[in-house]
Protein backbone atom coordinates (compact mmCIF):
# COMPACT_ATOMS: atom_id res chain seq x y z
CA UNK A 1 0.00 0.00 0.00
CA UNK A 2 1.84 3.49 -1.05
CA UNK A 3 1.51 6.27 1.22
CA UNK A 4 -1.26 8.56 -0.46
CA UNK A 5 -3.74 5.21 0.04
CA UNK A 6 -2.75 4.58 2.99
CA UNK A 7 -3.17 8.39 4.45
CA UNK A 8 -6.88 7.99 3.03
CA UNK A 9 -7.94 4.79 4.34
CA UNK A 10 -6.28 6.02 7.41
CA UNK A 11 -8.48 9.43 7.45
CA UNK A 12 -11.56 7.54 6.82
CA UNK A 13 -10.81 5.45 9.29
CA UNK A 14 -10.37 7.93 11.84
CA UNK A 15 -13.55 9.68 10.50
CA UNK A 16 -15.32 6.81 10.40
CA UNK A 17 -14.03 5.95 14.43
CA UNK A 18 -15.30 9.27 15.25
CA UNK A 19 -18.74 8.79 14.10
CA UNK A 20 -18.61 6.12 16.07
CA UNK A 21 -17.26 8.04 19.34
CA UNK A 22 -20.19 10.31 18.85
CA UNK A 23 -22.95 7.98 18.42
CA UNK A 24 -21.48 6.10 21.71
CA UNK A 25 -22.25 8.77 23.73
CA UNK A 26 -26.37 8.37 22.60
CA UNK A 27 -26.07 4.91 22.31
CA UNK A 28 -27.57 2.99 25.41
CA UNK A 29 -30.70 2.45 27.76
CA UNK A 30 -31.74 5.64 29.17
CA UNK A 31 -34.25 6.56 29.01
CA UNK A 32 -35.17 3.54 26.79
CA UNK A 33 -33.52 0.76 24.98
CA UNK A 34 -30.58 1.13 22.68
CA UNK A 35 -31.13 5.36 21.91
CA UNK A 36 -30.92 8.83 24.16
CA UNK A 37 -32.05 11.43 21.79
CA UNK A 38 -29.77 14.22 21.55
CA UNK A 39 -32.18 16.92 21.92
CA UNK A 40 -33.20 15.36 25.86
CA UNK A 41 -29.53 16.53 26.75
CA UNK A 42 -30.62 20.24 27.03
CA UNK A 43 -33.79 19.60 29.12
CA UNK A 44 -33.14 16.15 31.28
CA UNK A 45 -30.78 16.73 33.83
CA UNK A 46 -30.08 12.77 34.61
CA UNK A 47 -29.75 12.87 31.02
CA UNK A 48 -26.89 15.04 30.79
CA UNK A 49 -25.08 14.02 34.17
CA UNK A 50 -25.08 10.17 32.46
CA UNK A 51 -23.30 11.48 29.43
CA UNK A 52 -20.56 13.64 31.42
CA UNK A 53 -19.92 11.66 33.92
CA UNK A 54 -20.52 7.69 33.11
CA UNK A 55 -20.55 7.41 28.93
CA UNK A 56 -18.40 10.02 28.36
CA UNK A 57 -15.06 8.56 30.81
CA UNK A 58 -16.14 5.14 29.91
CA UNK A 59 -16.02 5.67 26.12
CA UNK A 60 -12.97 6.90 26.20
CA UNK A 61 -11.36 4.63 28.58
CA UNK A 62 -12.58 1.94 26.19
CA UNK A 63 -10.79 3.49 23.21
CA UNK A 64 -7.87 4.61 25.11
CA UNK A 65 -7.87 0.37 26.43
CA UNK A 66 -8.35 -0.97 22.84
CA UNK A 67 -5.66 1.35 21.54
CA UNK A 68 -3.39 0.51 24.08
CA UNK A 69 -3.60 -3.41 23.56
CA UNK A 70 -3.60 -3.29 20.05
CA UNK A 71 -0.03 -1.17 20.22
CA UNK A 72 1.04 -3.56 22.81
CA UNK A 73 0.03 -6.64 21.04
CA UNK A 74 1.54 -5.41 17.64
CA UNK A 75 5.00 -4.11 19.57
CA UNK A 76 5.38 -7.67 21.24
CA UNK A 77 4.18 -9.52 18.07
CA UNK A 78 7.03 -8.11 16.52
CA UNK A 79 9.93 -7.52 19.02
CA UNK A 80 9.66 -11.16 20.22
CA UNK A 81 9.14 -12.13 16.78
CA UNK A 82 6.19 -14.55 17.17
CA UNK A 83 2.73 -13.50 16.18
CA UNK A 84 1.04 -14.91 18.54
CA UNK A 85 1.83 -13.49 21.66
CA UNK A 86 -0.38 -10.97 23.02
CA UNK A 87 -0.25 -8.86 25.69
CA UNK A 88 -1.17 -10.93 28.64
CA UNK A 89 2.37 -12.82 27.95
CA UNK A 90 4.97 -12.41 30.48
CA UNK A 91 2.14 -12.60 33.51
CA UNK A 92 0.96 -9.24 33.12
CA UNK A 93 -2.77 -9.99 33.14
CA UNK A 94 -2.58 -12.65 35.75
CA UNK A 95 -0.47 -10.99 37.94
CA UNK A 96 -2.77 -7.73 37.38
CA UNK A 97 -5.74 -9.64 38.25
CA UNK A 98 -3.85 -11.31 41.16
CA UNK A 99 -3.13 -8.09 42.76
CA UNK A 100 -7.06 -6.80 42.45
CA UNK A 101 -8.18 -10.07 43.86
CA UNK A 102 -5.99 -9.09 46.73
CA UNK A 103 -7.23 -5.97 47.04
CA UNK A 104 -10.75 -6.79 47.44
CA UNK A 105 -10.35 -9.59 49.70
CA UNK A 106 -7.45 -7.96 52.40
CA UNK A 107 -6.62 -4.14 51.71
CA UNK A 108 -9.49 -2.43 50.30
CA UNK A 109 -12.17 -2.32 47.72
CA UNK A 110 -11.86 1.74 47.01
CA UNK A 111 -11.33 1.40 42.78
CA UNK A 112 -8.22 3.59 43.05
CA UNK A 113 -6.41 1.20 45.24
CA UNK A 114 -7.37 -2.22 43.22
CA UNK A 115 -5.68 -0.04 40.63
CA UNK A 116 -2.48 0.73 42.15
CA UNK A 117 -2.56 -3.28 43.58
CA UNK A 118 -3.21 -4.36 40.21
CA UNK A 119 -0.67 -2.39 38.29
CA UNK A 120 1.55 -3.14 41.32
CA UNK A 121 1.15 -6.77 40.63
CA UNK A 122 1.48 -7.01 36.78
CA UNK A 123 4.85 -5.09 36.89
CA UNK A 124 5.65 -7.14 39.55
CA UNK A 125 4.86 -10.56 37.19
CA UNK A 126 6.64 -9.25 34.55
CA UNK A 127 9.91 -7.87 36.33
CA UNK A 128 9.77 -11.74 37.43
CA UNK A 129 9.61 -13.41 34.43
CA UNK A 130 12.53 -11.11 33.15
CA UNK A 131 14.56 -11.80 36.27
CA UNK A 132 13.50 -15.76 36.06
CA UNK A 133 14.43 -15.35 31.85
CA UNK A 134 17.70 -14.30 32.76
CA UNK A 135 18.65 -17.22 35.14
CA UNK A 136 17.25 -20.05 32.36
CA UNK A 137 20.80 -21.47 30.55
CA UNK A 138 19.22 -23.13 27.72
CA UNK A 139 17.37 -21.36 24.32
CA UNK A 140 17.56 -18.24 22.83
CA UNK A 141 15.94 -15.27 24.61
CA UNK A 142 12.44 -15.81 23.12
CA UNK A 143 12.03 -19.00 24.10
CA UNK A 144 13.53 -18.23 27.69
CA UNK A 145 10.88 -15.49 28.31
CA UNK A 146 8.04 -17.18 26.71
CA UNK A 147 8.98 -20.56 29.09
CA UNK A 148 9.36 -17.93 32.31
CA UNK A 149 6.07 -16.14 31.44
CA UNK A 150 3.97 -18.87 31.26
CA UNK A 151 5.66 -20.09 34.77
CA UNK A 152 4.95 -17.21 36.14
CA UNK A 153 1.08 -16.47 34.56
CA UNK A 154 0.17 -19.77 36.46
CA UNK A 155 1.49 -19.03 39.23
CA UNK A 156 -0.10 -16.13 40.18
CA UNK A 157 -3.39 -17.41 38.29
CA UNK A 158 -3.16 -20.19 41.06
CA UNK A 159 -3.06 -17.70 43.56
CA UNK A 160 -6.58 -15.92 41.99
CA UNK A 161 -7.41 -19.58 42.31
CA UNK A 162 -6.89 -19.61 45.67
CA UNK A 163 -8.51 -16.61 46.57
CA UNK A 164 -12.09 -17.18 44.36
CA UNK A 165 -11.80 -19.94 46.73
CA UNK A 166 -11.61 -18.69 50.21
CA UNK A 167 -13.61 -15.44 48.88
CA UNK A 168 -16.63 -14.50 50.89
CA UNK A 169 -18.99 -15.98 48.16
CA UNK A 170 -21.73 -12.91 49.04
CA UNK A 171 -19.88 -10.36 49.06
CA UNK A 172 -16.36 -10.59 47.70
CA UNK A 173 -16.89 -13.05 45.17
CA UNK A 174 -19.08 -11.50 43.00
CA UNK A 175 -16.83 -8.63 42.65
CA UNK A 176 -13.91 -10.37 42.06
CA UNK A 177 -15.24 -12.82 39.66
CA UNK A 178 -17.34 -9.33 37.63
CA UNK A 179 -13.55 -7.94 37.38
CA UNK A 180 -11.56 -10.89 36.11
CA UNK A 181 -14.70 -11.06 33.29
CA UNK A 182 -13.67 -7.80 32.37
CA UNK A 183 -15.76 -4.69 32.67
CA UNK A 184 -16.06 -0.98 32.21
CA UNK A 185 -19.40 -0.48 34.26
CA UNK A 186 -17.44 1.54 36.75
CA UNK A 187 -15.11 3.63 35.23
CA UNK A 188 -15.01 6.82 36.28
CA UNK A 189 -13.05 10.51 35.36
CA UNK A 190 -10.81 9.51 38.19
CA UNK A 191 -10.05 6.70 36.70
CA UNK A 192 -9.40 7.45 33.88
CA UNK A 193 -6.90 10.29 35.05
CA UNK A 194 -4.97 7.54 36.95
CA UNK A 195 -4.34 5.39 33.60
CA UNK A 196 -4.11 8.34 31.53
CA UNK A 197 -0.30 9.13 31.64
CA UNK A 198 1.00 5.80 31.05
CA UNK A 199 -1.67 5.04 28.25
CA UNK A 200 -0.52 8.07 26.55
CA UNK A 201 3.18 7.09 27.10
CA UNK A 202 2.94 3.62 25.52
CA UNK A 203 0.38 4.94 22.77
CA UNK A 204 3.20 7.67 21.91
CA UNK A 205 6.26 5.62 22.73
CA UNK A 206 4.86 2.64 20.38
CA UNK A 207 4.10 5.13 17.72
CA UNK A 208 7.38 7.18 16.85
CA UNK A 209 9.23 4.33 17.87
CA UNK A 210 7.87 1.94 15.08
CA UNK A 211 10.04 2.14 12.81
CA UNK A 212 12.67 0.49 15.08
CA UNK A 213 9.91 -1.99 16.00
CA UNK A 214 10.48 -3.49 13.02
CA UNK A 215 13.79 -3.60 13.10
CA UNK A 216 13.28 -5.52 16.29
CA UNK A 217 12.11 -8.36 14.40
CA UNK A 218 14.84 -9.26 12.40
CA UNK A 219 17.66 -11.86 13.57
CA UNK A 220 19.06 -10.50 16.09
CA UNK A 221 22.64 -10.02 14.10
CA UNK A 222 20.58 -8.28 11.19
CA UNK A 223 18.75 -5.80 12.97
CA UNK A 224 22.45 -5.12 15.34
CA UNK A 225 24.17 -4.69 11.77
CA UNK A 226 21.33 -1.89 10.94
CA UNK A 227 22.03 -0.21 14.04
CA UNK A 228 19.67 -1.50 16.93
CA UNK A 229 20.60 -1.44 20.28
CA UNK A 230 18.80 -4.73 21.05
CA UNK A 231 18.99 -4.77 25.08
CA UNK A 232 17.97 -0.75 25.30
CA UNK A 233 15.07 -0.26 22.75
CA UNK A 234 13.07 -3.66 23.23
CA UNK A 235 13.42 -2.85 27.12
CA UNK A 236 11.66 0.93 26.17
CA UNK A 237 9.46 -0.35 24.06
CA UNK A 238 8.34 -3.26 26.71
CA UNK A 239 8.35 -1.24 29.54
CA UNK A 240 5.95 1.37 28.50
CA UNK A 241 3.41 -0.84 26.65
CA UNK A 242 3.29 -3.07 29.26
CA UNK A 243 3.08 -0.83 32.01
CA UNK A 244 0.00 1.19 29.53
CA UNK A 245 -1.82 -2.43 29.74
CA UNK A 246 -1.30 -2.96 32.83
CA UNK A 247 -2.80 0.14 34.10
CA UNK A 248 -5.50 0.02 32.02
CA UNK A 249 -6.15 -3.38 32.56
CA UNK A 250 -6.39 -2.56 36.21
CA UNK A 251 -9.18 -0.04 35.58
CA UNK A 252 -10.95 -2.64 32.88
CA UNK A 253 -10.37 -6.54 33.86
CA UNK A 254 -9.09 -9.10 31.40
CA UNK A 255 -10.06 -7.94 28.49
CA UNK A 256 -8.79 -10.86 26.43
CA UNK A 257 -8.04 -10.67 22.35
CA UNK A 258 -8.11 -7.22 21.13
CA UNK A 259 -4.47 -7.49 21.62
CA UNK A 260 -3.65 -10.46 19.87
CA UNK A 261 -6.39 -10.54 16.66
CA UNK A 262 -6.45 -6.45 16.07
CA UNK A 263 -2.48 -6.49 15.06
CA UNK A 264 -3.18 -9.32 12.78
CA UNK A 265 -5.72 -7.97 10.59
CA UNK A 266 -4.23 -4.52 10.81
CA UNK A 267 -1.26 -6.57 9.33
CA UNK A 268 -3.30 -7.88 6.84
CA UNK A 269 -5.13 -5.11 5.35
CA UNK A 270 -2.02 -2.31 6.18
CA UNK A 271 1.10 -4.93 5.02
CA UNK A 272 3.57 -6.15 7.85
CA UNK A 273 5.94 -3.05 8.01
CA UNK A 274 4.97 -1.07 11.45
CA UNK A 275 5.53 2.05 9.98
CA UNK A 276 1.92 1.63 8.80
CA UNK A 277 0.52 -1.17 10.82
CA UNK A 278 0.75 0.11 14.39
CA UNK A 279 -1.07 3.30 13.93
CA UNK A 280 -3.51 1.51 12.07
CA UNK A 281 -3.97 -1.10 14.83
CA UNK A 282 -4.31 1.50 17.54
CA UNK A 283 -7.25 3.02 15.74
CA UNK A 284 -8.93 -0.41 14.89
CA UNK A 285 -7.98 -0.99 18.16
CA UNK A 286 -10.02 1.58 20.25
CA UNK A 287 -12.65 1.38 17.12
CA UNK A 288 -13.52 -2.33 18.29
CA UNK A 289 -13.57 -1.43 21.95
CA UNK A 290 -15.70 1.45 22.10
CA UNK A 291 -17.85 -1.00 19.40
CA UNK A 292 -17.64 -4.23 21.89
CA UNK A 293 -18.46 -2.13 24.85
CA UNK A 294 -21.52 -0.17 23.61
CA UNK A 295 -22.56 -3.87 22.78
CA UNK A 296 -21.74 -4.75 26.33
CA UNK A 297 -23.93 -2.01 27.64
CA UNK A 298 -26.80 -2.01 25.27
CA UNK A 299 -27.84 -5.56 24.44
CA UNK A 300 -29.44 -6.81 27.56
CA UNK A 301 -30.97 -4.88 30.74
CA UNK A 302 -27.97 -5.92 32.57
CA UNK A 303 -24.23 -5.07 31.61
CA UNK A 304 -22.78 -8.05 29.91
CA UNK A 305 -18.73 -8.03 31.15
CA UNK A 306 -16.85 -6.83 28.44
CA UNK A 307 -14.30 -9.42 28.46
CA UNK A 308 -16.43 -12.18 27.38
CA UNK A 309 -17.58 -10.13 24.25
CA UNK A 310 -14.35 -8.81 23.13
CA UNK A 311 -13.25 -13.15 23.06
CA UNK A 312 -16.46 -14.03 21.41
CA UNK A 313 -16.28 -11.43 18.86
CA UNK A 314 -12.31 -12.00 18.88
CA UNK A 315 -11.90 -15.58 18.63
CA UNK A 316 -14.90 -15.22 15.43
CA UNK A 317 -12.63 -13.20 13.97
CA UNK A 318 -9.93 -14.82 14.36
CA UNK A 319 -11.31 -18.42 13.08
CA UNK A 320 -12.85 -16.60 9.92
CA UNK A 321 -9.69 -15.04 9.23
CA UNK A 322 -7.84 -18.31 9.40
CA UNK A 323 -10.21 -20.90 7.69
CA UNK A 324 -10.77 -17.83 4.84
CA UNK A 325 -8.15 -16.11 3.89
CA UNK A 326 -4.92 -17.72 6.35
CA UNK A 327 -2.87 -15.64 8.39
CA UNK A 328 -0.51 -14.74 6.33
CA UNK A 329 2.26 -15.55 8.63
CA UNK A 330 4.78 -18.33 8.33
CA UNK A 331 7.46 -19.17 10.60
CA UNK A 332 10.46 -20.20 8.10
CA UNK A 333 14.25 -20.61 7.85
CA UNK B 1 48.07 -4.80 1.58
CA UNK B 2 45.41 -1.47 1.95
CA UNK B 3 43.41 -3.12 4.82
CA UNK B 4 40.26 -2.60 5.92
CA UNK B 5 39.55 -4.91 8.24
CA UNK B 6 41.89 -6.55 10.99
CA UNK B 7 41.83 -8.59 13.68
CA UNK B 8 44.78 -8.74 16.32
CA UNK B 9 45.34 -12.26 18.56
CA UNK B 10 41.61 -12.57 19.22
CA UNK B 11 40.21 -15.25 21.89
CA UNK B 12 36.53 -15.72 22.18
CA UNK B 13 34.35 -18.64 23.28
CA UNK B 14 30.95 -18.14 24.28
CA UNK B 15 31.00 -18.60 27.98
CA UNK B 16 33.57 -18.16 30.56
CA UNK B 17 33.74 -21.86 31.42
CA UNK B 18 33.14 -22.94 27.47
CA UNK B 19 36.42 -23.46 25.11
CA UNK B 20 37.22 -21.28 23.00
CA UNK B 21 35.98 -21.21 19.52
CA UNK B 22 38.45 -19.14 18.16
CA UNK B 23 42.19 -18.66 19.84
CA UNK B 24 44.97 -16.31 19.06
CA UNK B 25 43.64 -15.36 15.61
CA UNK B 26 44.99 -12.32 13.95
CA UNK B 27 43.91 -11.59 10.00
CA UNK B 28 43.66 -8.31 7.88
CA UNK B 29 41.25 -8.24 5.22
CA UNK B 30 42.44 -6.08 1.93
CA UNK B 31 40.45 -3.32 0.99
CA UNK B 32 38.19 -3.43 -2.01
CA UNK B 33 38.48 -6.88 -2.88
CA UNK B 34 36.43 -9.97 -1.99
CA UNK B 35 37.71 -12.14 1.09
CA UNK B 36 36.40 -16.06 1.08
CA UNK B 37 36.71 -17.29 4.55
CA UNK B 38 37.42 -21.09 3.82
CA UNK B 39 36.75 -24.21 6.15
CA UNK B 40 34.51 -26.95 7.15
CA UNK B 41 30.94 -26.44 9.19
CA UNK B 42 30.79 -25.24 12.90
CA UNK B 43 34.68 -24.40 12.53
CA UNK B 44 34.08 -21.06 13.63
CA UNK B 45 33.24 -18.32 10.47
CA UNK B 46 29.80 -17.17 11.47
CA UNK B 47 31.39 -16.39 14.68
CA UNK B 48 34.42 -14.50 13.25
CA UNK B 49 31.62 -12.81 10.84
CA UNK B 50 30.40 -11.83 13.95
CA UNK B 51 33.43 -10.53 15.72
CA UNK B 52 34.06 -8.61 12.44
CA UNK B 53 30.63 -7.21 13.00
CA UNK B 54 31.02 -5.78 16.70
CA UNK B 55 28.05 -8.02 17.56
CA UNK B 56 30.53 -10.53 20.16
CA UNK B 57 33.02 -8.84 21.53
CA UNK B 58 36.47 -11.17 21.42
CA UNK B 59 37.15 -12.10 25.50
CA UNK B 60 40.66 -10.82 24.46
CA UNK B 61 42.46 -8.57 21.29
CA UNK B 62 41.47 -5.94 18.88
CA UNK B 63 39.36 -5.28 15.75
CA UNK B 64 40.03 -2.44 13.94
CA UNK B 65 37.81 -0.95 11.12
CA UNK B 66 39.89 1.78 9.07
CA UNK B 67 42.29 1.54 11.33
CA UNK B 68 40.28 2.67 14.53
CA UNK B 69 39.09 0.49 17.04
CA UNK B 70 35.93 -0.84 17.05
CA UNK B 71 34.96 0.39 20.61
CA UNK B 72 35.40 4.10 18.90
CA UNK B 73 32.62 4.38 16.37
CA UNK B 74 29.01 4.58 17.40
CA UNK B 75 26.29 2.24 16.70
CA UNK B 76 25.09 3.85 13.76
CA UNK B 77 28.49 4.86 12.83
CA UNK B 78 29.84 1.24 12.70
CA UNK B 79 26.29 0.17 10.63
CA UNK B 80 27.05 3.25 8.28
CA UNK B 81 29.99 1.46 7.39
CA UNK B 82 29.65 -2.11 7.94
CA UNK B 83 26.56 -4.78 6.67
CA UNK B 84 25.74 -7.86 7.23
CA UNK B 85 24.11 -10.96 5.30
CA UNK B 86 22.88 -13.47 7.61
CA UNK B 87 23.28 -17.33 7.01
CA UNK B 88 19.67 -17.86 7.80
CA UNK B 89 17.27 -14.78 8.24
CA UNK B 90 13.99 -16.06 9.27
CA UNK B 91 11.46 -13.22 8.78
CA UNK B 92 8.20 -14.31 10.30
CA UNK B 93 6.24 -11.42 9.34
CA UNK B 94 5.45 -11.04 5.39
CA UNK B 95 6.84 -7.66 4.61
CA UNK B 96 6.44 -7.03 1.05
CA UNK B 97 9.96 -7.14 -0.57
CA UNK B 98 10.36 -3.06 -1.00
CA UNK B 99 9.45 -2.74 2.97
CA UNK B 100 11.84 -5.27 3.50
CA UNK B 101 15.08 -3.36 1.53
CA UNK B 102 14.08 -0.12 3.13
CA UNK B 103 14.94 -1.40 6.14
CA UNK B 104 18.84 -1.17 4.89
CA UNK B 105 18.22 2.73 5.08
CA UNK B 106 17.90 2.27 8.74
CA UNK B 107 21.46 3.88 9.97
CA UNK B 108 20.93 6.80 8.24
CA UNK B 109 17.87 7.70 10.70
CA UNK B 110 17.32 9.49 13.36
CA UNK B 111 15.92 7.47 16.57
CA UNK B 112 12.20 9.05 15.95
CA UNK B 113 12.48 9.68 11.91
CA UNK B 114 10.91 7.61 9.00
CA UNK B 115 12.56 7.20 5.89
CA UNK B 116 11.73 9.86 3.23
CA UNK B 117 12.36 10.63 -0.86
CA UNK B 118 15.87 9.99 -1.11
CA UNK B 119 15.60 6.47 0.97
CA UNK B 120 12.80 5.53 -0.96
CA UNK B 121 15.00 6.57 -4.38
CA UNK B 122 17.87 4.45 -2.86
CA UNK B 123 15.76 1.29 -2.67
CA UNK B 124 14.44 1.03 -5.79
CA UNK B 125 17.81 1.69 -7.33
CA UNK B 126 19.20 -1.45 -4.78
CA UNK B 127 16.25 -3.83 -6.27
CA UNK B 128 17.21 -2.64 -9.40
CA UNK B 129 20.68 -3.13 -9.82
CA UNK B 130 19.97 -7.04 -8.05
CA UNK B 131 17.46 -7.61 -10.62
CA UNK B 132 14.38 -7.64 -8.89
CA UNK B 133 12.76 -4.56 -9.18
CA UNK B 134 10.12 -6.94 -10.66
CA UNK B 135 9.45 -8.93 -7.05
CA UNK B 136 8.63 -5.39 -5.25
CA UNK B 137 5.80 -6.28 -4.05
CA UNK B 138 5.68 -9.81 -3.56
CA UNK B 139 5.72 -10.66 0.04
CA UNK B 140 9.34 -12.04 1.43
CA UNK B 141 7.69 -15.23 2.76
CA UNK B 142 6.75 -16.10 -0.55
CA UNK B 143 10.25 -16.07 -2.08
CA UNK B 144 12.65 -18.92 -3.68
CA UNK B 145 15.56 -19.61 -2.04
CA UNK B 146 17.36 -17.25 -4.52
CA UNK B 147 14.92 -14.54 -4.87
CA UNK B 148 15.36 -14.43 -0.73
CA UNK B 149 19.32 -13.88 -1.04
CA UNK B 150 18.92 -11.64 -3.47
CA UNK B 151 16.28 -9.46 -1.23
CA UNK B 152 18.89 -9.68 1.37
CA UNK B 153 21.85 -8.21 -0.39
CA UNK B 154 19.74 -5.52 -1.64
CA UNK B 155 19.18 -4.34 1.96
CA UNK B 156 23.10 -3.96 2.26
CA UNK B 157 22.64 -2.22 -0.89
CA UNK B 158 20.52 0.19 0.29
CA UNK B 159 22.47 0.40 3.30
CA UNK B 160 25.57 1.98 1.63
CA UNK B 161 28.31 0.38 3.41
CA UNK B 162 32.27 0.16 2.47
CA UNK B 163 31.97 -3.25 3.94
CA UNK B 164 30.19 -6.08 3.15
CA UNK B 165 29.63 -9.11 5.43
CA UNK B 166 27.71 -12.70 3.74
CA UNK B 167 27.19 -15.53 5.89
CA UNK B 168 27.21 -18.88 3.38
CA UNK B 169 25.46 -16.27 0.79
CA UNK B 170 25.52 -19.47 -1.79
CA UNK B 171 24.59 -22.46 0.50
CA UNK B 172 21.37 -24.18 -0.13
CA UNK B 173 21.24 -22.27 -4.11
CA UNK B 174 20.92 -24.64 -7.68
CA UNK B 175 24.00 -23.23 -9.70
CA UNK B 176 22.20 -20.68 -11.87
CA UNK B 177 21.37 -19.12 -8.64
CA UNK B 178 25.00 -19.49 -7.00
CA UNK B 179 26.46 -17.78 -10.04
CA UNK B 180 23.83 -15.11 -9.87
CA UNK B 181 24.18 -14.11 -6.38
CA UNK B 182 28.55 -14.23 -6.76
CA UNK B 183 28.51 -12.26 -10.12
CA UNK B 184 26.16 -9.26 -8.00
CA UNK B 185 28.85 -9.70 -5.41
CA UNK B 186 31.77 -9.43 -8.13
CA UNK B 187 30.51 -6.22 -9.85
CA UNK B 188 29.60 -4.80 -6.63
CA UNK B 189 33.75 -5.40 -5.34
CA UNK B 190 34.36 -3.41 -8.91
CA UNK B 191 32.90 -0.62 -7.32
CA UNK B 192 35.02 -0.69 -4.00
CA UNK B 193 33.20 -2.11 -1.90
CA UNK B 194 34.98 -4.99 0.18
CA UNK B 195 33.12 -8.14 0.70
CA UNK B 196 34.08 -11.02 3.05
CA UNK B 197 32.15 -14.20 2.31
CA UNK B 198 32.34 -17.47 4.33
CA UNK B 199 31.97 -20.96 2.21
CA UNK B 200 32.52 -24.55 3.29
CA UNK B 201 32.47 -24.47 -0.87
CA UNK B 202 35.99 -24.24 -2.17
CA UNK B 203 34.49 -23.38 -5.71
CA UNK B 204 32.61 -21.10 -4.92
CA UNK B 205 35.06 -19.05 -3.36
CA UNK B 206 37.28 -19.93 -6.36
CA UNK B 207 34.46 -18.57 -8.92
CA UNK B 208 34.41 -14.70 -6.75
CA UNK B 209 37.22 -14.79 -4.77
CA UNK B 210 40.65 -12.56 -4.73
CA UNK B 211 41.74 -13.52 -1.42
CA UNK B 212 41.41 -16.70 0.30
CA UNK B 213 41.22 -17.67 4.24
CA UNK B 214 41.18 -21.14 5.28
CA UNK B 215 40.34 -21.56 9.00
CA UNK B 216 40.77 -24.91 10.92
CA UNK B 217 40.29 -25.38 14.19
CA UNK B 218 39.62 -21.71 15.60
CA UNK B 219 42.71 -20.56 13.67
CA UNK B 220 44.31 -19.74 10.30
CA UNK B 221 45.94 -22.32 8.62
CA UNK B 222 46.55 -20.59 5.56
CA UNK B 223 45.84 -17.05 3.71
CA UNK B 224 46.69 -15.50 0.53
CA UNK B 225 46.11 -15.49 -3.14
CA UNK B 226 44.61 -18.90 -5.01
CA UNK B 227 47.57 -20.75 -5.62
CA UNK B 228 49.03 -20.12 -2.97
CA UNK B 229 46.14 -21.23 -0.37
CA UNK B 230 43.97 -23.51 -2.69
CA UNK B 231 46.15 -26.31 -2.75
CA UNK B 232 45.38 -30.43 -2.54
CA UNK B 233 47.59 -30.55 1.04
CA UNK B 234 45.78 -27.60 2.41
CA UNK B 235 42.35 -28.40 1.52
CA UNK B 236 42.72 -32.47 2.51
CA UNK B 237 44.37 -31.14 6.03
CA UNK B 238 41.34 -29.06 6.80
CA UNK B 239 38.05 -30.86 5.41
CA UNK B 240 40.05 -33.90 6.44
CA UNK B 241 39.07 -35.82 3.34
CA UNK B 242 41.24 -36.38 -0.24
CA UNK B 243 40.90 -33.40 -2.09
CA UNK B 244 42.32 -32.89 -6.06
CA UNK B 245 42.99 -29.08 -7.49
CA UNK B 246 42.75 -29.20 -10.71
CA UNK B 247 43.53 -26.80 -13.94
CA UNK B 248 41.56 -26.90 -17.05
CA UNK B 249 41.49 -24.31 -19.27
CA UNK B 250 43.17 -21.70 -17.20
CA UNK B 251 40.25 -22.94 -14.25
CA UNK B 252 40.89 -24.10 -11.10
CA UNK B 253 38.61 -26.37 -9.76
CA UNK B 254 38.54 -28.61 -6.21
CA UNK B 255 37.06 -31.88 -6.47
CA UNK B 256 36.79 -35.15 -3.91
CA UNK B 257 39.07 -37.76 -4.65
CA UNK B 258 37.96 -41.22 -3.85
CA UNK B 259 38.62 -42.01 -0.54
CA UNK B 260 40.67 -45.31 -0.79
Amino acid sequence: MNKKTYSRTILILGLGILVLLLASVFVGRYPKPFWLPPGLLSQDLLARQLVLNLRLPRLLTAFLLGMVLSATGSVMQMVFRNPLVEPGFLGVSQGAAFGAAVSILWLNRHPLVIELSATFFGLLALLTSYLLSTRIRYGGWVLRLILSGVAVSAFFSAGVGVLKYIADPLTELPELTFWLLGGLYSVTWRDLLFALPFALAGIVIAFVMRWRVNLLSLNDDTAFSLGASLTRERIILLIVTISATAALTAISGIIGWVGLIIPHISRRLFGASAEKSIPAAMLLGGGFTVFADDLARTLLPGEIPLGILTSAIGAGLFIYLMVSIGLKVRRDG
Amino acid sequence: MDKILSLKEIHYRYHLDAPNVLTDLSLDIPSGKITAILGPNGIGKTTLLHILLGLLKPFQGEVAVAGKPHREYSRQELSQLIGLVPQLESIPFNFSVFEYVLLGRSPYLKPFQLPGKEDLRITEEALESAGIYHLMNKPVTELSGGERQLVQISRVLTQQTRILLLDEPTAHLDLENQNRILSLLKRMSSRGITTVLTTHDPNAAIFAADHFVLMSQGNIAAQGGLRGVITAENLSLIYKTPIRVEQTNGFTMVVMDKVK
